[in-house]
């Protein structure tokens, strides 16, 4: 991509007259399409676009000229309706858009002018200046961080909005500038920056801060503040524009809006240029008809008098001119108002049917669903692909204390969504899930054994007493607020960690104060006589063992108050297990059963374990722990090699089973979801066991599935990073990502057909994927497989994997998020779903769809998905058919006048054609029609499939219509025409002429189509037969009115003339009415044959389903029968494959996981500390004082 | 954490259309349905179709043609030649038809056309309503290219354009047996034509001058000459019949009618025919099987059909809702 320009940024800080001459952009961001001067014309150069609308303005031109067989209004009218009805929606739109800009454009904010700070808007602020940002606001630009309240220069920033990541991350501004917080002392700052330039890179920025006194010093991501973030539990930040407006990074990141049109409206164009075609055949016909039948010899004609157009010596002109003049006449042949129809349809059905579906309102939030956009409804029913971000979409980013097992035993009496998912399917009921008394966010425990006390008469309580000590103990958790249990707030760098501390709390051992180098939790020990004892214990923490992604285990070493030194450790059980001593461990057996049980469950769980250290060994051990620590190379490695020589000879105390809560009914959506044959992609920001753990619990993955993992974090990997280059590490990394991909798809080829494959695949392995050379591969394996998890993904990564399957495989796809991050994978997609009702609206702002939950999304797609698509497809077929209907009439007509091209019917006639006579009814079907009602769309979620194999809207469908549509209008013309011509019509001998038999005809026309929408209808309410039937009748009213205006009455619509009293004349002829009840008749033959045998012989899948509907009687239709019928063509193995699978599943899963945000890679860098780490160094540096040294803050937390 | 009460505030009311759930009815196209729609339309069709034969079968009709008898030549071109030379005067010939079933009253005369497109474009617009309607004003630029006489423009023609010019101008006379046959030439047009489409004016510059002639002229005011008015109502198809009398007696069996023609029109240039024909009318209208053989046609079919599938329905009962059927059931089952 050679662009040409300067390849750093140099920006002057706080020197405005400077920057000028770069002509940075401003900082005001506008999403919206159109300004009022460019709406007119760019407006109107959209809808002309449109292959439809650019050939109706065509059409309405030509009709202006002699050579127009119709009126000029027959054209324009429709065409300025149609253009009207879309620009006035356009409009609407942007109008909305506009505000929204407006609104954050004129974000009130603080910046640096003449020696003080003003508050200006959002939009004012220059790149260079220096601006204040205060707690809880939004950084109104990317920003270069100076100083801030704190003295040490950090501030806490929250990134929802760009990773979907809830917890906290640093930032920490230069030395260097840490005393720059009076507007004062900032006037005396005179630095330069030179950095990269506008890129959409989150995680990356490189730039040098240069003083006057020539200091140069790097800049990385931590001094970077960017747009989109929010800042948080920080007073103030003072920091410099770096980017503004569209440059910022979080607007490079997102894509702009795509206009989205359905894929039914993309093959509405192709099958528009084959009616096109069929059009220009029957004009080329006529135009070589026409100069050949034209000769003197037709003397009536007076060809030798002005021949205009119909000069038979100029054979060649006369052909073209009847061409154009044709083209006019079967102009027909494209349905006008189809569009509008369609338009018309799908907005009535998102305002009263989506929007006002009360099965997708969601009453916890207030929130009822809401379409964005009437452009997509019929895709709902086609999709195949489903690209599911994880937290707040499957799951509501809440970690509930759930289960436990201690000594062996399990506690805990909850049950989880996955084990209702079950009992569902298996038609077993299961009560409901009740919060008792001892309900608190991150605790949802409820055991009589354990609750108030009564853990000390079980038999394990001196394990109970060591388990909840460990809880409340061994954590790098803050304590925010008053020392009350009912007050006090848990900072934790995981809601993971915070759920296992409140669990404590829960059971009596209340941790409130974290003081330098200590704990003290108040334990609360029921006594014997039902009474119980509370007493403050203090616990000096002598060493923290930190978390990590490679150890995936945390301890805790403390001493007691007794003075005994126990080290406490929590984490993955194979870790754990790994490490306890070899005897004196005997529910090692009963835990592993129940960590399986945990685990299938869905939920994820830590294993705890302790050992009291003697005073000599840990002394001992400290002198190479404190060297560690304090070593300035290789720190890491060596605190990890320490940690391994004291965690040893654990004793397994139990362990702890967190639910990761997911949305109310995930695994059911999803369950169903694969019933109807969609595949469900999970991208998550989130660590791989996580997950995992994740896809076990919304019975994504399950241990029937052969899973193929492309982990990028593995030892050569790691090593290679460590050790090479970075061109180094990533040909390692390339060449270990591609061999694990290719070792899996020979894998997945060759057993194919005997499982099922699912496919977890993280952030930085799939960048090497999603190359282009590698993208085949990766597609085609992931398309093999069942369902593939993605973690730790970037934003992009997300759009870029939508697209990989959108674009490389051709299929429908539908993405669904509730975060910032998700903005461009929503607008990736064909389809984009936002979760709605929480507090970021941005994905819902991005959507086409905003629902507030997931599982509402089963019914948007089976149920309005399903609709809307069999509406669709059904009325499309239907305008093809009825325009083909009538255009060819009118040639066959011609084809009987020298292909003059003589409109065979009246002017009116033409144009209420499509806009009275049939179009109402129409838009009823396209409203009303059901195949089957929405309790067995969702209880059939296979019929879903039909959608997806498009067998409404294939060639075999269209070209049905089509034929009849040509069948019938031979008959509609030919009956009429051999029942009443020449001869007479009536006993008075008189013969009816042209006006007369057209009316005929175009009568016979009326009934059938009309009559042919009934048919293809099964679902007919009120309205249907009201604007079915009514459309005939409304064509008599017409016609009765019509002929009944005295000729001369009806203005400068002098064809009247042609028509008056035809209607009256023939209504008295019984040959008319044999005519009108035959043609309609055989025309319809055909396909009540056609309809009757297919359903007899070859019924297809809602056409069983509406007649198994039928005979049940509605009481008597509760799940279970459903699920009955369902069941029985499957093969008992199948059912029974259940309860197989949980034996499976207790064998082989467990659900570690545990959030810690500590994955380091070159991808994305996590030189944001989180507060975890934080704590832990802060409780290090005290003891000893190297902290200082390594530009660690101290932060004042708790301390006061 | 209590359960913090929600206020409902968007929660959509429960209206049967708007959850679609409205009332309705739900007709399938079952076997047993097709059975008996066949039938139906077989038992319906049958009857209809025989009274409409009947009807048909009433019908007397005899047809001659004349165009060829009434001008010697070899050719057609030969024939207009000869026509032409009687300078408008026409030829006048004989044509007999021999009544060999009787005729009830009203027995009607017609004129049939071949191969005349009074439907083609041009044909079908050169007309002016609004001067046909007596309207003085009415516009004529629609009337081109016969407008004005030898493009005169103080020659108005009235009733203008190509329709009018064109006007079928061959006469009959006829007689039964010897015996001079009378036949009224009104009434022959549609009455509603006659009062409100045709205006009481005369005939202005029309067709006077013989060279640009092309066919009759009009006497008196233009709505009582019906020979016009019937003319003017244009034929759908270059096929056609043309309303010219009407006989008010019975012509009994083994008559002979003899019909003097004052053979003016000019069909040969564009080698058309014309004919004669006598018909009486039924309920139904003249002469045609069609509907009445269309109808067996159809009634028969669906008869036998609904017989054919009611005996397949009886050989090979499908269980109606049948979900061993459902495809995905039966992939399960391979």
């Amino acid at each position: 991509m050679g662009v040409e320009g300067p390849k750093t940024r140099k920006i002057f800080i706080n020197e405005a007259e400077k920057n000028e001459a770069a002509e940075y952009i401003d900082n005001s961001i506008s999403t919206s399409k159109y300004t009022v001067v460019s709406f007119f014309p760019k407006g109107l150069y959209e809808q002309f676009q449109r292959v439809a609308n650019f050939y109706f303005l065509i059409i309405a031109i030509l009709s202006l000229f002699e050579f127009s067989p119709v009126h000029p209004v027959t054209n324009v009218g429709p065409l300025v309706m149609v253009i009207g009805i879309s620009m006035l929606k356009e409009a609407v739109e942007d109008t909305k858009r506009h505000k929204k800009d407006s609104e954050v454009n004129s974000t009130p904010i603080l910046v640096l002018r003449d020696g003080s700070f003003v508050e200006t808007e959002w939009m004012d602020i220059q790149v260079g200046e220096i601006i204040k940002v205060l707690d809880k606001s939004f950084f109104p630009a990317d920003l270069l961080m100076i100083s801030s309240s704190d003295p040490d220069g950090v501030c806490y920033v929250e990134t929802m909005n760009l990773d979907g990541e809830t917890n906290l991350k640093i930032k920490k501004c230069l030395d260097n500038t840490v005393s720059f917080t009076t507007p004062h002392s900032l006037n005396d700052m005179q630095a330069t920056l030179e950095c990269e330039m506008p890129n959409n890179h989150l995680y990356t920025f490189t730039g040098n801060l240069s003083f006057q006194d020539n200091m140069v010093h790097s800049l990385s991501p931590m001094q970077v503040l960017l747009r989109g973030c929010q800042l948080k539990n920080t007073e103030w930040i003072i920091g410099s524009v770096i980017f503004t407006g569209h440059e910022t990074k979080v607007m490079m990141n997102s894509k702009a809006t795509p206009s989205k049109r359905s894929a039914i409206e993309h093959q509405l164009d192709k099958l528009i240029v084959i009616l096109f075609c069929m059009q220009c055949i029957v004009c080329i016909v006529g135009a070589v008809g026409s100069p050949e039948f034209l000769d003197m010899k037709q003397w009536y004609l007076a060809l030798d008098e002005n021949p205009g157009f119909f000069d038979p010596n100029e054979k060649a002109v006369t052909g073209m001119v009847n061409f154009v003049t044709l083209f006019i006449l079967f102009s027909t042949f494209i349905p006008i108002s189809l569009y509008v129809s369609m338009e018309m349809i799908k907005f009535l059905s998102v305002v009263y049917f989506i929007n006002k579906d009360r099965s997708i309102y969601d009453e916890h939030s207030d929130t009822a669903a809401l379409a964005r956009t009437s452009n997509l409804n019929e895709e709902l029913g086609q999709v195949q692909y489903v690209f599911s971000d994880k937290t707040g979409t499957l799951t509501q980013n809440l970690m509930e204390f759930f289960k436990m097992s201690v000594g062996g035993v399990p506690y805990g009496d909850g049950i989880t969504e996955i084990q209702r998912a079950i009992a569902k399917r298996e038609g077993k009921a299961l009560p409901d899930d009740v919060k008792d008394e001892n309900y608190e966010t991150g605790f949802n425990f409820k055991d009589k054994r354990i609750m108030g006390g009564n853990w000390i008469k079980e038999e394990h309580s001196e394990e109970l007493l060591q388990f909840f000590r460990l809880l409340a103990v061994c954590h790098t958790v803050i304590p925010e607020g008053d020392p009350e249990p009912d007050k006090i707030h848990y900072q934790a760098a995981s809601p993971d960690e915070a759920a296992l501390v409140v669990a404590a709390k829960k059971f009596g051992f209340f941790f409130h104060t974290r003081t330098t180098n200590s704990i003290i939790v108040a334990e609360t020990i029921p006594n014997a006589d039902g009474t119980s004892t509370t007493e403050d214990k203090e616990y000096e923490v002598l060493a923290i063992l930190e978390f990590n992604s490679k150890r995936k285990r945390m301890s805790a070493i403390v001493r007691t108050q007794d003075d005994k030194v126990l080290l406490f450790c929590k984490g993955a059980d194979n870790v754990i297990y790994e490490r306890l001593s070899k005897d004196g461990n005997e529910f090692r057996e009963k835990s592993l059963e129940d960590l399986g049980a945990f685990g299938s469950d869905g939920l994820r769980t830590l294993c705890c374990a302790y050992k009291e250290i003697p005073r000599a060994t840990y002394e001992e051990w400290f002198v190479k722990f404190d060297a560690a620590r304090t070593s300035l190379v290789n720190r890491e490695q060596m605190l990890d090699d320490v940690a391994e020589i004291i965690e040893v000879d654990l004793k397994l105390i139990g362990c702890t089973a967190i639910e990761d809560k997911l949305q109310e009914g995930v695994p059911r959506s999803i369950e169903l979801m694969a019933e109807a044959n969609i595949n469900i992609w999970v991208l998550t920001g989130d660590k791989m066991e996580t997950a995992i753990n994740i896809g076990y619990a919304c019975s994504l993955l399950t241990n029937e599935q052969r899973k193929f993992v492309i982990d990028a974090e593995n030892e050569r990997i790691l090593e290679a990073e460590a050790t090479m280059n970075k061109t180094g590490a990533i040909e390692i990394l390339n060449e270990e990502v591609m061999s694990q991909l290719e070792k899996a798809y020979d894998d997945a080829k060759l057993m194919s057909e005997s499982m099922k494959f699912a496919l977890v695949i993280d952030g930085k392995a799939l960048q090497v994927a999603l190359q282009p050379e590698n993208q085949n591969l990766f597609r085609k394996l992931g398309m093999m497989c069942a369902s593939v998890v993605c973690c730790r993904v970037s934003p992009l990564q997300k759009a870029d994997v939508t697209l990989l399957v959108k674009e490389g495989a051709s299929m429908i796809t539908l993405s669904i998020g509730d975060g910032a991050n998700d903005v461009s994978m929503i607008q990736s997609a064909h389809i984009g779903v936002g979760i709605s009702g929480n507090e970021g609206m941005q994905a819902v702002m991005a959507s086409d769809f905003a629902v507030a939950q997931f599982r509402f999304l089963t019914d948007l797609l089976l149920v309005h998905g399903r609709w809307s698509y069999l509406r669709i497809s059904k009325i499309i077929g239907y305008f093809f058919y009825k325009n083909i209907l009538f255009t060819l009439t009118q040639f066959w007509f011609n084809c009987f006048a020298g292909f003059s091209g003589q409109r065979f019917y009246d002017d009116w006639y033409q144009s209420a054609y499509n806009v009275l006579f049939t179009s109402v009814p129409v838009i009823v079907i396209g409203l009303f029609d059901q195949d089957v009602n929405r309790a067995m769309g969702k209880a059939f979620p296979q019929l879903y499939m039909a959608g997806q194999k498009n067998i409404y809207f294939n060639v075999r469908a269209l070209s049905w219509w089509i034929l009849t549509g040509i069948f019938q209008s031979v008959i509609c013309f030919f009956l009429p025409i051999l029942a009443g011509h020449p001869a007479a019509v009536s006993e008075e001998g008189h013969m009816i002429g042209h006006w007369a038999l057209a009316t005929t005809v175009y009568t016979c026309v009326i009934i059938t189509v009309n009559c042919r929408l009934a048919l293809a209808v099964s679902f007919h309410t009120i309205f249907h037969h009201v604007f079915i039937w009514g459309s005939i009748l409304f064509w008599y009213l017409f016609i009765f009115i019509y002929c009944a205006m005295t000729p001369g009455t009806a203005g400068s619509l002098d064809s009247s003339d042609n028509i008056y009293y035809v209607i009256y004349y023939l209504v008295g002829t019984p040959s008319y009415w044999f005519s009108i009840i035959l043609t309609p008749v055989v025309c319809l033959l055909p396909d009540i044959l056609m309809q009757g045998m297919e359903r007899w012989f070859r019924p297809l899948d809602h056409q069983i389903i509406q007649e198994w509907n039928a005979k049940q009687s509605k009481d008597s239709m509760d799940d279970k029968l459903i699920e009955k019928i369902k069941n029985r063509g499957r093969t008992k193995s199948q059912i029974e494959g259940t309860d197989l699978l949980d034996e499976v599943r207790n064998r082989s899963h467990t659900g570690y996981a545990f959030e810690s945000p500590q994955g380091t890679s070159y991808y994305a860098p996590q030189e944001v500390v989180d507060a975890q780490k934080r704590a832990s160094v802060f409780v290090l540096r005290k003891r000893s004082n190297y902290g200082g040294s390594q530009g660690m803050a101290v932060p004042k937390i708790n301390e006061e | 954490m209590a359960e913090t009460k929600v206020e409902r505030l968007n929660e959509p009311k429960y209206n049967p259309f708007t959850q679609q759930e409205l009332p309705a009815c739900k007709p399938l196209l079952v076997p047993k349905l097709v059975v008996i729609t066949f039938m139906f339309i077989g038992t319906l069709f049958i009857p209809l179709g025989a009274v409409c034969l009947q009807a048909s079968s009433e019908v007397v009709e005899y047809t001659k043609r004349y165009d060829d008898l009434c001008v010697t030549g070899a050719t057609n071109s030969d024939k207009e030649a000869n026509l032409l030379a009687t300078s408008g005067a026409g030829t006048d010939c004989q044509v007999t038809l021999a009544i060999t079933e009787k005729m009830k009253a009203p027995v009607y005369i017609y004129y049939e056309m071949h191969n005349f497109y009074q439907n083609h474009r041009r044909y079908v617009k050169s007309r002016s309503d609004e001067q046909i309607r007596g309207d003085a004003a009415g516009a004529m630029s629609s009337c081109e290219p016969k407008v004005y006489t030898g493009g005169d423009s103080k020659l108005e023609v009235s009733p203008c354009g190509l329709i009018a010019w064109s006007f079928f101008n061959d006469t009959y006379s006829m007689s039964m047996n010897g015996q001079n046959l009378p036949f009224s030439e009104k009434g022959i047009a549609w009455t509603s034509d006659r009062k409100e489409k045709f205006g009481n004016q005369e005939a202005l510059n029309f067709n006077d001058i013989p060279e640009y002639r092309g066919g009759g002229t009009i006497t008196g005011p233009v709505n009582e000459n019906e020979h016009f008015i019937v003319w003017m109502r244009t034929s759908a198809l270059p096929t056609f019949r043309k309303l010219y009398g009407k006989i008010d007696q019975d012509l009994e069996a083994g008559s002979l009618i003899t019909v003097d023609i004052d053979n003016r029109y000019n069909t040969y240039k564009f080698d058309g025919k014309k004919k004669i024909v006598l018909s009486t009318a039924s309920w139904l209208g003249g002469k045609n099987d069609f509907l009445g053989i269309a109808y067996l046609t159809v009634g028969s079919i669906c008869f036998i059909f609904g017989l054919v599938f009611l005996g397949l329905l009886c050989k090979y009962p499908r269980e109606l809702g049948d979900v061993t059927l459902l495809s995905w059931n039966k992939v399960a089952k391979e």
